[in-house]
């Protein structure tokens, strides 16, 4: 009798979950199968002539330059990440405390995050303009005379994409610390206190290592969203100047929906996935030293 | 409470269902309509044949205006105009449309490489099944350059001239010429002369920016005689050295890299006075006669894109026509499309004038289309210079047809070099190779 019920709970629930699974199904396990397979076809999007070419397209992604190139961009995009959680951080505790105006400035920090990302690169390409941009022009008037190119030279302009993104992050970073800050027992502080331990100590020694668990999660998904993003960087650059700010992201887009290369385009967006299967990896298992549950 | 539960699990077995018996319905009626586009077009005899165009140009620069004059006349006929931005998202919006059977009948090709990737899926029509109208008679032999495989898939329907404008009171002011022909070392003297403090002499709009190169490739051959590519021909290293002379030592010219990342507007910088040559073609004039957001205090003058050969004899310049516009092979009215395309290429058009689209046609009416051009702002054009680099410059014409992907390579490995991270030999080496690595590829 009871065994006949959780029979029908189970079909039940299998039901509840049915018509989600049907989207998981539909548009994204079958498409990434089938990109699976294109990979080893040379299929171009409106080209009815599609071969099969084995691992022409793997081996045309270890010999392609640009691959390589993208991945060393995407590397330097990358660093945005650590260092918007360690302001995020450092934000949220100074905001946590009890300053003036702190609402206010809780809300301007997460403007960025809810803010059209067209609309913010327009606004940041004018800071950067390297001759009439205010940026420049305040470090001239602070007496740099060669201030940096940003957006401008193909040097600096994948750090001028990392401020960017520094910024855009930095909101999100906060409130989600700021949320975790909150969980933090005021006992233990203040029995860190009564033992003698000055500010700092408490800040490295006791808040860092609780919140540990949130600076996890937020480099993780930070790091999978920031090596998927690509708008942003079409939006400033497209990848420019030269080939400078083309990320892989960026380097799959441009070859399925500019050159309608879908066989290489897949190729490359597996590539991308085993990047970001291995950055989580070795995220998972290096959790372990510094992660504190 | 088991019924209840037994209930709704029943409902949304329904639900999921319903939502399966919709997908498959869809696909059933999507078959239907394709196999039978005979029954459907007798069936409709008594309603009018709904057509489709889809184009680059936004609405109220003309399009809307020529559809409204067709309708208005063939009520058993109706165009509707639907807009794609010209670039990578919306050609690729109208390539889905199309591939999915979406209705569209007729569309606008902007490149000879897109028209070719059209045609070769399928989606153009090859328009010499209809004999009653010659192609290269009406349009004249700048037609040929639309031939895709000896065929016209489509009518290039407009006149598409390059150009340099200029502003004719800084060039009398300095007491310089409008020029029939010139070069580039030429230019870069007017260049020099026409600077202005903490000004440019000259600027470029970035989609001809690199027709020097073409220009000399498309007469020379973009591959030498081996099939490798000749991206290193001197007279590519030629327009490298002028052009980055002319931004670094001349500073006539703005540098490519402040240039791109600031987007600068350079219908506005040239029309606004602060920019004396402005390298464009003819959608310039959907600015210059747009008073309101271009106010203007000067003449502009027309000189036809200078050349990096010596020999004046040797050069081809970019344009001729444009706005090659094709039939999808899929539509079901192709009947009645054809119709539209013939009346739109003889002067229908002429509405489109207005932001520089001349009709190329020798029946359309070309007075009263160069007057819906200039409308009541001829007095603020040297109407001579137009005339001459629209309809009398006697460089025979070439039309890009570069796949996207050498164009992007190239284009990577020039910035490089204007932006002083790549020597100039090294970047001829780099497009060089990256080309042969296209071309192996694609052979």
């Amino acid at each position: 009798m009871t065994n006949n019920w959780m029979k029908k709970q189970r079909l039940l629930g299998y039901i509840f979950i049915g018509p989600s699974m049907l989207g998981v199904l539909l548009f994204f396990l079958i498409p990434a199968l089938y990109s699976f397979g294109l990979m080893f076809t040379n299929y171009k999007f409106m080209n009815p002539n599609v071969e099969f070419v084995g691992l022409d397209n793997i081996i045309r992604l270890f010999k392609d330059p640009m691959f390589y190139l993208s991945l060393k961009n995407t590397a330097v995009f990358l660093l945005a990440v650590p260092v918007s959680i360690a302001l995020g951080f450092v934000v949220a505790v100074v905001l946590n405390q009890k300053i003036y105006l702190k609402k206010l400035l809780r809300g301007l920090y997460f403007m960025p995050y809810i803010t059209s990302g067209v609309a913010v690169a327009f606004v940041w390409m004018l800071l950067f303009h390297p001759t009439q941009g205010p940026i420049n022009g305040m470090l001239r008037s602070i007496g740099i005379d060669n201030p940096p190119g940003w957006l401008s030279t193909t040097t600096s302009s994948m750090f001028a994409i990392d401020i960017i993104w520094v910024w855009f992050l930095l909101g999100y970073n906060m409130i989600i610390y700021l949320a975790a800050l909150q969980e933090v027992s005021p006992e233990l502080l203040e029995a860190a206190k009564i033992d003698g331990a000055k500010r700092g100590q408490i800040l490295r020694k006791i808040i860092w290592p609780l919140v540990s668990p949130t600076t996890f999660l937020l480099l993780i998904t930070g790091l999978i969203m920031t090596i998927k993003t690509f708008g942003i960087i079409q939006a400033i650059t497209h990848g420019g100047p030269g080939n400078s700010t083309t990320i892989l992201s960026l380097y799959v887009y441009q070859n399925a929906f500019r050159y309608y290369d879908m066989g290489y385009a897949s190729t490359l967006s597996w590539a991308l996935f085993i990047v970001i299967l291995l950055i989580t990896l070795v995220q998972w298992i290096g959790q372990k030293r510094w992660v504190h549950y | 409470m088991k019924k209840k539960a037994w209930f709704t699990g029943m409902a949304s077995l329904v639900l999921i269902m319903g939502v399966l018996a919709g997908c498959s319905g869809n696909g059933n009626s999507n078959a239907g309509s394709e196999a039978s586009p005979s029954a459907n077009a007798t069936a409709s005899s008594g309603d009018p044949i709904q057509l489709t165009m889809w184009g680059g140009v936004p609405p109220e620069s003309g399009p809307q205006a020529v559809v409204d004059a067709w309708n208005a006349e063939h009520p058993d006929i109706q165009v509707e105009y639907v807009r794609f931005v010209n670039d990578d998202e919306g050609n690729l919006k109208l390539d889905t449309a199309m591939m999915t059977g979406q209705d569209v009948d007729l569309f606008v090709n902007y490149t000879i490489s897109q028209a070719s990737k059209r045609v070769e899926a399928g989606l153009a029509l090859d328009l010499s099944k209809f004999s009653d109208y010659n192609i290269d008679e009406k349009m004249g032999p700048d037609a040929k350059s639309f031939l895709i495989d000896g065929k016209y898939y489509g009518v290039p329907t407009t006149k598409s001239p390059f150009f340099v404008a200029l502003n004719k009171d800084a060039l009398d002011a300095a007491g310089l010429e409008v020029p029939k022909e010139w070069t580039w070392d030429e230019l870069r003297e007017y260049a020099k002369q026409l600077k202005q403090d903490g000004g440019y002499g000259f600027i470029q709009h970035t989609e001809p920016y690199v027709d020097p190169i073409d220009s000399v490739l498309a007469k020379e051959g973009y591959t030498k005689a081996d099939g490798t590519s000749n991206l290193d021909h001197p007279l590519v290293k030629k327009w490298l050295e002028t052009l980055n002379a002319m931004m670094a030592e001349d500073k006539s010219t703005p540098p490519l890299g402040e240039q791109l990342t600031s987007k600068m507007p350079v219908e506005q910088e040239f029309l606004s006075g602060k920019a004396p040559m402005l390298n464009i073609g003819a959608w310039l004039l959907r600015s210059s006669n747009n008073f309101t957001d271009f106010p203007r205090d000067f003449k502009i003058a027309f000189a036809p894109v200078p050349r990096l050969t010596d020999n004046a004899a040797d050069y081809v310049t970019r344009g001729g026509l444009g706005d090659y516009i094709s039939i999808n092979a899929k539509s079901k009215h192709q009947e009645a499309a054809w119709e539209f395309l013939k009346w739109y290429a003889d002067g229908g058009m002429a509405p489109m004038a207005a932001g520089g689209r001349l009709p190329a046609s020798k029946d359309a009416d070309q007075d009263a289309a160069l007057e819906s051009l200039l409308g009541d702002k001829a007095d603020t054009y040297d109407v001579d210079s137009l005339m001459y680099v629209m309809f009398n410059n006697p460089a025979p014409t070439y039309v890009r047809s570069l796949p996207q992907e050498v164009m992007d390579a190239r284009a990577q490995e020039y910035e490089k070099y204007f932006l002083g991270t790549q020597s100039a030999d090294d970047t001829i080496a780099a497009m060089v190779k990256r080309h042969n690595e296209y071309l192996e590829q694609n052979q």
